[in-house]
Order: structure tokens, then C-alpha cells, then sequence
């Protein structure tokens, strides 16, 4: 069994309370991508970060039309699928707002922001990336900033600009009804650039 | 495994299903697009029901995961006023084609293979869905899928149809 499973497989689900109060977060394996993910729920929100390997990255990006060159690039950038929902329900609903703008990833002593859909769109207009490609790659990645009432959610590709296998911590901000909210989560790893074979996972 | 995938689950189906009003209004920007069945598909000639209009695309799993009760919802309103859309967002004929074989629907597919119909759109992720309602006007919105056949959301859809 290669040791990326022994580790896939050793990641049960841990539950503690972050530095928030009320919030929970939950460290596990995605049952379906089988991949290690970091849920944040509080009351009226969850959002869950799950790894992408840099080789799924970059077979999604190549088939939507970038060179290898590029998804290269987007797959070097540890790509995260991030789940971001609006759970609250009446007879207390909520307005739940975020702007990805306002997230810090603490990595190697230093601050950094995300990476983000405008950023990128500057990116692919100095390296000419074709019309078609850039249009997917927009809609793939989790909007920068977006406002969700009761029942909506958005899936979508989170990058932080850093090298498969390293950990960061990321503090996640949100606001609700007007109220500020931050949890950190701790130790997020990732994902190492390995090659699957079909049976690894 | 192009995607990450997590199953909608029951607890999920059991949820409200909401739309969302909007505090203003406003009139649906009109479009032709052709559909993967090469029938063109106008905006303005469902001018009388309630229309709605999704926007989606293959590689979206809350995309695909809305499509069958989607599906049932337009099979259960077979006969009134209601009509939907499915706007493709940048793919090929081929590639939805590909995809009505794993998810067969009955209601158009329209393709907008550049864009520029949900540019005119306040799309900000995929999937959303716009409520049009007879006179045109987008009156309700949804971020994310939804149990399209839900009979709390079937009964938003049918009080637009009363004057």
C-alpha cells in the first residue's frame, strides 16, 4: 500500500474548537475525493476546504483547452475545491457575505492573500491563454467575493499561490448580518504532487 | 476524478427550498442562443410564463447534481406556464450531447459558448438560477442548486403565474 494511502487512510475525523467560539472545525477525509478536507460550521455556515491533487488540476485545466505550460502553472498553485454555504434557515435566517479579499494565509512567517479570479485574469492575458480556457478557469474558481441568503452556496477552486505539500494556516472571514466573523484554520496542508494509479485511493 | 464530488444527500433534499426575491426587479436582458439540438432558443418568446433560466455547465457538481429534479419539475408542470432554460456556459455541443446521455432532460439546452449572454446576467458563481416572471421581469434568484421539484419551490413558481 503506498504510503500516500496509509496517510489518506489515518486522517480521522478530529473535532475541535477553533479559536472562534461556536465554531466547529473538522478535520477529515472527503468521502468522495478522498482527500483530506477542513470544515469550519457555525451557526448558519459551513465551509469546507478539500485538497485537489496538482495532477487532477492540471487534467481539468488541460481539457478545458490551456497548454501544459499553464495548467502547470494552476496546478503548482495548491488548489483547494472550497464548499461555501448558507445553512442558516428560518425562522432565523441570515445574510452571509465574504470577500476573499479579506482572507490571510500565514505561510513561512510571512502574510499573503489569495489568489484570486482577478488576479489570475491578468495572468492569462500576459500569457495569451485561449478565450474558452480563460471562461472556464473564471467560473471554476470560488468567487472573490459573493453574498448567499438562506439555501445558496457556490463550489469552487480556491488557490494559494503556494507549492504542493505546504502547510499554511488561513484565516477564514466571513460576515454575518453585518458581523464580522474569523476562525483560523490551523496546519492546512497542500496537496503533494504525486501520481495516482488506479487503486491508490 | 476531474472534480471533487460529494453527494447531495437526504438531509440536504429535506431542507427548504428558497429562492431568493429580489429587493429590485429587474428586466430580463434578452438572448438567442442555439441549443445542442440546433434549435435557436429566444428569451422573449416565453413572454407570458415563467421562465427559468439556469445557468450551468458539465464540469459543475452542484450543476449536475440539480439537473434530474430539474427535470422533474418540468415534468410535473408539463402543461402550464412554466418554462426552463438551461444556459451552457462555454462548452461544445459535443461535450453537452455527452452529457444529456448521463442526465437526459427534456428542456432546452442553450449553448452561450462565449459568454456573453451571462454577461449580462448578475452571475457571480455556477450554478444560478433566475426566476423571469410573465412580464419579463427577474423577480426571485437562487445561488447554488436546488430540489427543483420541491412543492414549496413548484408553489413560488406557480403564485408568479396569478396577475
Amino acid at each position: 500500500m503506498p504510503p500516500l494511502c496509509v496517510c489518506f487512510r489515518a486522517v480521522t475525523a478530529l473535532l475541535f474548537t477553533a479559536a472562534s467560539a461556536n465554531a466547529a472545525v473538522t478535520i477529515g477525509t472527503d468521502e468522495e475525493a478522498r482527500l483530506p478536507y477542513w470544515e469550519i460550521v457555525e451557526s448558519g455556515v459551513s465551509i469546507r476546504l478539500v485538497q485537489r491533487l496538482p495532477d487532477q488540476t492540471r487534467g481539468f485545466f488541460q481539457a478545458r483547452g490551456f497548454s501544459v505550460e499553464d495548467s502547470e502553472v494552476i496546478a503548482q498553485s495548491c488548489v483547494f475545491q472550497t464548499v461555501f454555504k448558507n445553512i442558516s434557515a428560518a425562522p432565523t435566517p441570515s445574510t452571509i457575505e465574504y470577500n476573499l479579499r479579506e482572507w490571510v494565509v500565514h505561510a513561512a512567517g510571512a502574510r499573503r492573500g489569495l489568489k484570486t479570479r482577478e488576479d489570475w485574469e491578468k495572468e492569462w492575458t500576459t500569457r495569451r491563454a485561449p478565450p474558452p480556457a480563460r471562461l472556464a478557469f473564471e467560473w471554476s474558481l470560488l468567487p472573490t467575493r459573493q453574498s448567499y441568503r438562506s439555501g445558496d452556496y457556490n463550489w469552487g477552486m480556491s488557490m494559494f499561490n503556494l507549492k504542493p505539500g505546504d502547510v499554511f494556516d488561513l484565516d477564514v472571514v466571513w460576515h454575518q448580518d453585518g458581523n464580522k466573523r474569523t476562525v483560523t484554520l490551523k496546519r492546512v496542508r497542500c496537496a503533494p504532487d504525486i501520481h495516482l494509479k488506479p487503486g491508490d485511493l | 476524478m476531474w472534480f471533487i464530488t460529494t453527494a447531495v444527500t437526504a438531509a440536504e433534499r429535506d431542507k427548504a427550498q428558497t429562492l431568493t426575491p429580489l429587493d429590485v426587479p429587474f428586466a430580463a436582458p434578452d438572448f438567442a442562443l442555439k441549443g445542442e439540438d440546433d434549435k435557436t432558443y429566444r428569451l422573449a418568446d416565453y413572454r407570458g410564463k415563467v421562465v427559468v433560466l439556469n445557468f450551468w455547465a458539465t464540469w459543475c457538481p452542484p450543476c449536475r447534481y440539480e439537473m434530474p429534479s430539474m427535470e422533474r419539475a418540468h415534468q410535473k408542470t408539463i402543461g402550464e406556464d412554466i418554462a426552463i432554460l438551461a444556459v451552457n456556459v462555454g462548452e461544445d455541443e459535443t461535450t453537452v450531447f455527452a452529457f444529456t446521455g448521463q442526465y437526459p432532460v427534456s428542456f432546452p439546452l442553450p449553448l452561450d459558448r462565449d459568454g456573453s449572454v451571462i454577461a449580462k446576467y448578475p452571475v457571480i458563481g455556477l450554478p444560478t438560477t433566475f426566476i423571469i416572471d410573465p412580464r419579463g421581469n427577474v423577480t426571485h434568484r437562487a445561488i447554488g442548486g436546488r430540489e427543483w421539484d420541491d412543492d414549496r419551490l413548484l408553489g413560488q413558481l406557480r403564485k408568479l403565474l396569478k396577475p
